[in-house]
């Protein structure tokens, strides 16, 4: 009566069955293993049959894992998340190229493409806007506004958005292919003109001024972005910079990859509103590739030859840095050896961070 | 210069913190007020008086102790709230009570006065001169409350209204409390220490699903919200590359000109020291603020290459030869 055996249930098997085979994923086929291992084993630890009353469970307060998850539920680890990812980014690529912005703000419309598709399948708007943030690519991001919107649909979302996150090569190229000829796709871009230290440094000042006066809500995550990137560029807090893009990241990738998934009891996962969220996430990354390439095409008919932009990197405009980049990269030099556009596509990669950021501010502003 | 620099600086922050700090008690209000109480909610003690209740706007948390409660004009200082209670810690958006039972040993939330006849209540700063928030009391029957429609809404706050002590005479700088003020309302059934008005649940997400079914009108707003924060973001770049680009250019300029100058100077076929100079200053500046050149680790890594044989490590080859005697003959 007092194991797990006795208490087991088809839905814990299946689900331990599930985290299984994200690690298999990880380990043999490499996809995603920083946030895939402890994802899957988090599923584990998480679908672990207890009988109540013995405090350990994430469900129970006051338990171990229950304090861990405050984390995830109050939004604290994202924007830690974000202050190592400002630290790591480089947003060269973008300040030399500006107009690459735009593709990052238009890829958003994954997220609202989603949120209006979630409205129509009978979901509540706050939960629609919870669920159409996995359009963003972004797993902090998808966590925060998840944990504000719809604490109790946290699991289901978090695993579609980094499933999706890992899925990125596989979901996105035939979008890419669709929508582009084959001379697009052979268009060779300017090479980025070198940039400034003082600009690296002005970027995230202004950036951050700029987005946190339009969109206060984005606060807590647009702040620690631009900070870990200021303290990156100013080229004065070394050491600042290398705790925050080691020790603290990693050490908030390991709890936030265990703990969000925690919460992913059969009982609340193995729901049609699951099936509903993992079919809205799939349609929300094709809504965002689908836009950005195609604004990047519109975007083209405003430019002059030499100037045109390969709508192959429209796709990087959803987060998930660096890989959406990488398939740029990737489907680029099938149509031609020498044409590299991961430079290129890291511009609207990273302006999709800002864009998927500013974008859960209006979520949070509207509907939190 | 440097000391005075530093000492405006102290003083700056000094002056912010005070703000804050000011600006945390100018956000207390006073929100409820029962006159006469028979039927109605009782103390700790079992009785039941008239009570004035304070509503907190802010979002962070305020502690009152050492503000006053008044209910005559010329004498601010009627009740002070003591220092060192806990509970005079008010918490974002909350209320807290006070009993009028004129018994101010019962504890922190009891005055010392009542509210029998009293015309208005103050609600007072730790200076025991600036008005924080005051409310006119309307005639009221047995057990109704004046009080405020939204919890810290309404026209009748008093921005800063110093009350000059010497000769007692009240010198408001603005707003002088009007009675009948929008926002105030009898009630017959007061709410202590809860809202004035409850709101029915609906939440923001429930109303905006309400007024927008499908979504597209966040849709647009949204994106045009995105749009404009990155467009805004690209205008600003462009003209800042585009400064950058034409600074790099005229340093090349008169760096080639500068080079140009130097050269028809030099016509002895030597180069001079100050050539040598201006070479040594263009590489120095090149190096510390190369512009076309990011900052880069330097790291050499090198991966150490383990193998389970080398001839190198062979203890064989490291042994010298027995030495052999050769015998003459």
């Amino acid at each position: 009566m007092y194991t797990g055996f006795a208490n087991v249930t088809i839905g814990h098997i299946l689900m331990i069955l599930i985290g299984l085979v994200f690690i298999y994923l990880a380990i043999t086929k490499d996809w995603e293993p920083m946030l895939l291992v402890p994802i899957g084993f988090g599923i584990i630890i998480g679908n672990i049959p207890l009988f109540p009353g013995l405090q350990v469970g994430v469900y129970e307060e006051g338990s171990v894992l229950n304090i861990l998850y405050q984390g995830v539920r109050q939004g604290w680890y994202p924007p830690l998340i974000f202050l190592g990812i400002g630290a790591m980014t480089d947003f060269s690529a973008l300040i030399s190229n500006p107009k690459l912005l735009l593709i990052g703000a238009a890829a958003q419309f994954g997220i609202f493409g989603a949120y209006m598709a979630a409205l129509a399948l009978g979901f509540g708007a706050a939960e629609a806007g919870a669920i159409g943030i996995i359009g963003g690519a972004d797993g902090p991001t998808a966590i925060f506004l998840a944990g504000r919107l719809a604490p109790d649909l946290m699991g289901a979302i978090a695993v579609s958005a980094y499933s999706y996150m890992a899925l990125v090569p596989v979901i996105q190229p035939p979008v890419m292919k669709l929508l582009t000829t084959e001379k697009e796709r052979r268009i060779k871009m300017k090479a980025p003109r070198a940039v400034s230290p003082t600009e690296k440094k002005l970027f995230p000042i202004v950036g951050f001024l700029l987005t946190a006066f339009i969109v206060p809500s984005g606060i807590p995550l647009l702040g620690m972005l631009f900070f870990g990137n200021l303290i990156k560029e100013s080229g004065v807090t070394k050491r600042l910079d290398t705790t925050a893009i080691v020790p603290i990241i990693y050490f908030i990738t390991i709890i936030i990859g265990i703990t969000v998934v925690c919460y992913t009891h059969s009982d609340k996962v193995l729901q049609w509103s699951s099936v509903k969220i993992f079919i809205l996430g799939a349609f929300s990354f094709v809504v965002a590739t689908f836009a950005g390439v195609l604004f990047v095409k519109f975007f083209n008919l405003f430019l002059k030859e030499g100037n045109k932009i390969n709508p192959l990197i429209g796709n990087a405009g959803v987060s998930a840095v660096p890989d959406a980049a990488r398939v740029s990269n990737n489907v680029g030099l099938e149509y031609d050896k020498t044409n590299f556009l991961l430079m290129h596509a890291m511009g609207p990669n990273v302006a999709g961070v800002i864009g998927s950021a500013v974008a859960a501010g209006i979520l949070l502003a509207f509907l939190g | 210069m440097k000391k005075y620099f530093k000492l405006f600086i102290l003083l700056g922050v000094l002056f912010c913190a005070t703000s804050s700090y000011a600006q945390n008690i100018s956000d207390m209000r006073l929100n409820e007020v029962v006159v006469t109480n028979t039927e109605g909610f009782e103390d700790d003690y079992g009785y039941r008086s008239g009570w004035i209740e304070l509503f907190y706007t802010s979002y962070g948390t305020v502690n009152i102790a050492g503000c006053y409660l008044s209910t005559d004009p010329n004498n601010l200082t009627m009740y002070m709230i003591p220092k060192g209670d806990v509970l005079t810690q008010i918490k974002p958006r909350q209320h807290t009570l006070f009993w009028a039972d004129g018994v101010k040993e019962r504890g922190t939330f009891h005055v010392s006065f009542n509210l029998e006849g009293a015309k208005e209540v103050f609600f007072v700063s730790t200076d025991g001169k600036t008005i924080v928030d005051r409310v006119a009391i309307p005639q009221l029957d047995t057990n109704q409350s004046y009080a405020r429609k939204v919890d810290g809404e309404g026209s009748n706050k008093v921005e800063s209204i110093v009350y000059k002590s010497i000769n007692k005479t009240i010198k408001a700088k603005a707003n002088e409390a009007d009675p009948t003020v929008e926002g105030w309302v009898v009630c017959n059934a007061p709410t202590p220490s809860t809202n004035n008005l409850t709101l029915d649940g609906e939440s923001k997400a429930s109303m905006m699903q309400d007024v927008d079914p499908i979504g597209i009108f966040l849709t647009l707003t949204a994106m045009c919200v995105t749009f404009l924060s990155l467009i805004i973001l690209y205008f600003i770049f462009k003209r800042i590359g585009k400064f950058h680009i034409k600074k790099k250019s005229e340093n090349a300029k008169e760096a080639t000109k500068n080079v140009a100058n130097s050269a028809k100077a030099d016509t002895s076929g030597q180069v001079s020291a100050e050539t040598y100079a201006a070479i040594s200053m263009a590489m120095h500046l090149y190096k510390i603020d190369n512009e076309a050149h990011d900052f880069e680790n330097t790291v050499l890594t090198i991966h150490k290459e383990s193998k389970s044989y080398s001839p190198w490590s062979s203890k064989i080859y490291t042994l010298r030869e027995t030495p052999q005697v050769n015998k003459r003959k």
